[in-house]
């Protein structure tokens, strides 16, 4: 029988250890929605767009990125991330394993973060549009003052539901070598031999962390969106829902 | 991208591509099992039943399948549960079991949407009729359930194929880990890469265009 290692998890020093661990995922799910944000609603707007040229890489994009593992990009960013900018920042560039992780996730999360706006976009009367248009705002104007407003506003709920995705998704960064909370876990597991209850303790760290952020998404979600777009959002949702 | 394919030990094509299709079918044929026995749970009239199936769908839902893949591929020969004697066989049957698992999860909740679904007086006419509550479930309740959640179920199949990546993590040698060791070997990651992105939108693309015309198939049949 193995010896007892649970007197590990209240001892302070391997709890600071694990409080780091969840900072760099907290630090890490927070900068990809961050960017993923700003790529998915440039994404969301370029697939509503007239012109074909710009709507349709927005599409290939989309629906390209969102049928491929997030794994595999967060591997490939890890492994030629740096090649990639060398051309802006220099030849001794190196890319931080940590922005490496950041890059796949939000090249993931922004292609599901499109679907979500535009299905937000497109949940909106026509006449919303169809008024500002005629009370002489630009496209621009409209877009910005009166469509995306009311959009972002009913897909709040979605782009909650998103976060605890990414949580959990963050989980994939520890694999290339990020320190986060996966991580730590490892580092206490193989030094000690103890994976059942290391990686039960960071099970339940991420089940609250997840489980009160979802809980919360749901109550938010009372009244909100109309019933089409919820099932549009939950049928996304399904399918993205990775790791 | 040719010394993808002709590379010697054929990691990607066809034996990763195999490997990832074997993982996908069994853990999706695992996951509608256990998943639709835990949607049974939740709507039984029993209240401890209902408690075990939420207290399943939860914990499954909200931790990540990375931490799940590794409890099983660690925790179960500590435990004493030896899943094969044979090392590759036995992180092969991990992944499938781990996936299995944390789909279950989101193919209960599709399955208990559907089977709530169902008209009441259905429910009513079943067992008034003289079925038994098994027999109402068996016969009324579940095949009407199936009918609705297929387009879903379908979705939650393509999630399914690209989470089989993470399996790569615990050393089953499917297609992510086949790119990677002939990335190591060559160094040339954007064919490696750029051919498993291949061999993934092979299998995810045609599965997404199905539930898409299944989808709008079902729309039209309501």
């Amino acid at each position: 029988m193995r010896p007892d290692t649970w007197h590990l998890f209240v001892d302070p020093a391997i709890l600071k250890f694990f409080g780091e661990g969840l900072l760099a995922t907290i630090g890490l799910s927070i900068a990809s929605i961050a960017l993923s944000f700003v790529f998915a609603l440039l994404f969301a707007l370029g697939r509503l767009s007239t012109r074909w040229w710009l709507r349709l890489p927005c599409i290939g994009y989309i629906e390209g990125i969102r049928a491929l593992p997030v794994l595999l990009l967060i591997v490939y960013f890890n492994i030629k991330g740096s090649a990639l900018f060398v051309p802006i920042f220099g030849a001794d560039f190196e890319l931080p394993r940590f922005w490496a992780g950041v890059l796949g996730l939000s090249m993931y999360t922004s292609a599901v973060l499109a679907e979500i706006i535009r299905a937000g976009i497109l949940s909106l009367p026509r006449g919303q549009t169809e008024a500002s248009r005629a009370l002489g705002l630009s496209y621009a104007q409209s877009m910005r003052s009166v469509i995306l407003p009311q959009a972002l506003r009913l897909m709040v709920p979605a782009m909650m539901a998103q976060l605890t995705t990414i949580i959990k998704d963050t989980s994939l960064v520890g694999t290339i070598g990020v320190f986060e909370l996966y991580r730590s876990a490892w580092i206490i597991f193989t030094q000690n031999f103890n994976p059942i209850e290391a990686l039960f303790f960071i099970a339940v760290v991420y089940f609250v962390i997840c489980f009160t952020l979802s809980q919360l998404s749901r109550r938010l979600e009372v009244g909100r969106a109309p019933r089409e777009v919820r099932i549009k959002i939950a049928e996304l949702q399904l399918r993205d829902q990775v790791a | 991208m040719g010394i993808v394919f002709e590379f010697p030990d054929y990691y990607l094509f066809p034996n990763g591509l195999w490997v990832t299709f074997q993982l996908s079918v069994l853990a999706l044929a695992g996951s509608l099992v256990v998943g639709t026995v835990v949607a049974l749970f939740r709507v039984s009239p029993v209240t401890p039943l209902r408690w075990v199936g939420g207290g399943f769908v939860e914990a499954f839902r909200n931790t990540p399948l990375l931490v799940q893949l590794f409890f099983f591929f660690f925790g179960l020969p500590l435990l004493g549960i030896r899943l094969s004697a044979e090392p590759l066989e036995s992180n092969f049957r991990a992944a499938v079991i781990g996936l299995a698992l944390y789909h279950a999860a989101y193919v209960a909740e599709i399955v208990r949407g559907g089977l709530l679904a169902v008209d009441k007086g259905q429910i009513e006419a079943a067992r008034s009729l003289g079925l038994s509550y098994v027999g109402m479930i068996r016969y009324i309740q579940l095949p009407q359930a199936f009918r609705a959640v297929v387009p879903p179920l379908g979705n939650i199949a393509i999630a399914l194929v690209k989470n089989t990546s993470l399996a790569a993590t615990i050393g089953v040698s499917e297609l992510l880990q086949g790119g990677e060791l002939i990335e190591s070997r060559t160094f040339r990651s954007v064919e490696a890469f750029g051919a498993v992105a291949i061999l993934y939108l092979f299998l995810t693309i045609p599965m997404g265009l199905g539930v898409n015309w299944l989808e709008r198939r079902m729309l039209v049949v309501r």
